[in-house]
């Protein structure tokens, strides 16, 4: 069986908070594959960095030392304008606080990062009503934000997300804020868009709920990942 | 790009409450700029067609050098046939009167009692045009069958305690520099609004100024048009036409070079009404930039997810600064419509009285003309100011650090 294609590797990683002798270290040496379509979890105790290493494969933050690639891209050598348009088309963000435009209704908000990519708003337009259904708010899209539940909201953030079709989807604690039907929901969702779009999903959570449906669970500790069985991954309940 | 706008438009409601602090401050200072630029408007619309009909007329033509030679030789520079001025001036679109005019300065009064005296002969068949901001206050204005009378200006009436019907001495001299002299019957008192010139006033028929200084010749053919604004598409028509009469050649002065004092005025309100601009511009400024900083904080996780999928700088620049824009037009769009109705509020009220301006005799009613060069200075101040009021903050948000600003919500 041939395995998928590489979409994240990180060679050698390391990044630190501060400088010098108030420098601290975050990722020492960190190395990470994912291919096109696994659902990834990362854990770890809280400090550990998780947050840090999503932002650095999603090119929100430069290594100290290092090689990140996404999708054949050498994202830490590439100049921010560059970067901004690589992360428009190729990368996803689903963020614990949604952070959705209180002011656009649930399809505006889908369609927005096309807006990025110069799609014509017919055509945003369609396919963020195609992205809502998929995600099960077809009867939502015209609410604003305010009149969603939380669960809603966040079945909005990942709408958008996928909306551009990304490779790769990163997903910062998304079920941090939701109660646990809600986050199971979300975890179902997330592992659908995986199946059916064949896209790579990154997540970082506490959740076992999340850790549950993830295909390899890495955890990072001492500033390295690992690879770890379920089975003796010890997750707080959020 | 309509879309940031409309996203603009959605974002500035967002805080009700602070925009419309921030849009009806703007909007004060912007009717409060209107206002007063429309006030100046009015007093120099008032000032200019004062001094064009009641002293200068439009458009003044002179013989070549009568400028230069008016004090020491004026006697050869005059205009010797100006019946052919007046008829190559007077076929153009716009000109709705011309007339000729020959000055002197004399020396005059009664009994023993004698004062320096600008007198002024005019054509007074044609005078009509010339003088319909003039005021008689007592007794009357010249007539065509006039010849040894003169109507003089109130403060040297008073200041020779003269009366209508006495008769007044004027010693001066010829062009060619002989002494002369001659009377006049006081038949009028006027009064041109001007202080200065009403102390020195005198108009006597022009037979009996030609007559003084023993020339058959004028020294300036004045010309009137419709429309002062046509003045600049009219003069350089009349000028041709100047050009091409054989064996004579001229000199012209629009009202605006030889009036001294309304340029004066208009200096100074202009001065008073640019300072006010930069004072309203800032208070714009600091409101905008204050509105803008605010939001701009509130909104830092959602700036940053926007910039996290793929917004490139330069859209957040944009996006907020259309935010900053439609503040600044919508403030200047309620100050303007507040400005047109205080206008509107004076006219019906009769006006704002006003005391005398500086040697200037009687007061006026002010009134508001709020012209769409006004309306296009305020509104300008305000967008202007608000656009780069929001430079700052729309600079600094699309340079913030995105994995910091995600931590907010």
């Amino acid at each position: 069986m041939t395995a998928s294609p590489l979409i994240v590797s990180l060679q050698s990683v390391t990044y630190s908070y501060g400088r010098d002798q108030a420098a601290i270290s975050v990722l020492t040496g960190a190395d990470l594959e994912v291919r096109e379509g696994e659902f990834v979890v990362v854990a770890g105790p809280s400090g550990s960095g998780k947050s840090t290493l999503l932002n650095l494969v999603g090119g929100l933050e430069r290594p100290l030392a290092g090689r990140i690639s996404v999708a054949e891209t050498p994202i830490a050598e590439i100049s921010e304008r560059r970067l901004a348009e690589f992360r428009a088309l190729t990368i996803g963000f689903v963020f614990q606080a949604y952070h959705l435009i209180p002011v656009l209704t649930a399809a505006e908000n889908v369609a927005w990062p096309l807006y990025f990519r110069g799609v014509p708003r017919r055509e945003r337009m369609a396919r963020a009503r195609e992205a809502l259904a998929a995600v099960g708010l077809a009867k939502e899209m015209n609410r604003f934000p305010g009149r969603l539940s939380g669960g809603q909201r966040q079945r909005v953030a990942i709408a958008r997300a996928f909306v551009g079709r990304p490779r790769l989807l990163i997903a910062d604690e998304p079920t941090a804020s939701l109660d646990r039907n809600t986050a199971s929901e979300i975890i179902a969702l997330l592992a659908s868009l995986r199946r059916e779009e064949g896209v790579a999903v990154i997540c970082a959570t506490h959740d076992p709920l999340v850790a549950g449906a993830a295909d390899r669970l890495l955890e990072l500790r001492d500033g390295r990942l690992r690879q770890i069985p379920r089975r003796s991954l010890q997750l707080e309940e959020p | 790009m309509l879309e940031l706008t409309s996203l603009a438009v959605r974002n500035v409601f967002r805080n009700v409450r602070r925009s419309f602090i921030t849009i009806f401050s703007i909007a004060v200072g912007t009717a409060a700029l209107a206002c007063f630029g429309a006030f100046i408007s009015f007093t120099f619309e008032g000032l200019r067609e004062t001094t064009i009909r009641s002293e200068l007329g439009h458009l003044q033509i002179y013989a070549e050098g009568y400028l230069d030679r008016r004090l020491w030789d004026p006697g050869s520079a005059m205009i010797t046939d100006p019946d052919a001025v007046e008829a190559s001036v007077r076929g153009h679109p716009g000109v709705v009167g011309v007339s000729r005019r020959v000055g002197l300065m004399g020396l005059g009064g009664k009994e023993g009692g004698a004062v320096v005296m600008q007198i002024t002969g005019v054509d007074v068949a044609r005078e009509a045009h010339f003088a319909d901001a003039e005021i008689i206050t007592r007794g009357r204005g010249l007539r065509a069958s006039d010849h040894a009378a003169g109507v003089v200006g109130e403060e040297l009436a008073r200041g020779l305690a003269l009366s209508v019907g006495e008769w007044v001495t004027v010693l001066t001299s010829t062009h060619e520099g002989m002494i002369s002299a001659f009377e006049f019957e006081v038949v009028g008192v006027t009064r041109s609004g001007s202080r200065d010139l009403d102390s020195v006033l005198v108009k006597v028929p022009l037979s009996l100024a030609q007559q003084a200084l023993a020339t058959r010749s004028v020294d300036r053919v004045i010309v009137m048009l419709e429309r002062t604004a046509a003045l600049a598409t009219t003069r350089p028509g009349i000028e041709a036409s100047l050009s091409d009469l054989p064996g004579m050649r001229f000199e012209t002065r629009s009202w605006d070079e030889l009036a001294d004092f309304y340029g004066a005025v208009v200096a100074l309100y202009t001065g008073f009404f640019r300072t006010f601009a930069i004072m309203i511009g800032c208070v714009v400024l600091v409101s905008v930039a204050n509105t803008m900083t605010m939001a701009v904080m509130e909104r830092t996780g959602e700036i940053a997810a926007l910039r996290a999928m793929g917004a490139p700088r330069r859209l957040m620049v944009a996006m907020l600064m259309q935010e900053g824009l439609v503040i600044g037009f919508l403030g200047g769009a309620v100050g303007l419509a507040l400005a047109w109705l205080i206008a509107l509020g004076v006219a019906s009220a009769g006006g704002i009285p006003m005391a005398p301006p500086p040697s200037m005799t009687r007061g006026y009613n002010a009134y508001l003309v709020l012209d769409s060069a006004i309306a296009l200075q305020a509104m300008g101040i305000a967008i202007g100011a608000a656009f780069l009021s929001a430079l700052y903050p729309a600079v600094a948000a699309s340079r913030i650090r995105i994995t910091e600003a995600l931590q907010k919500s």
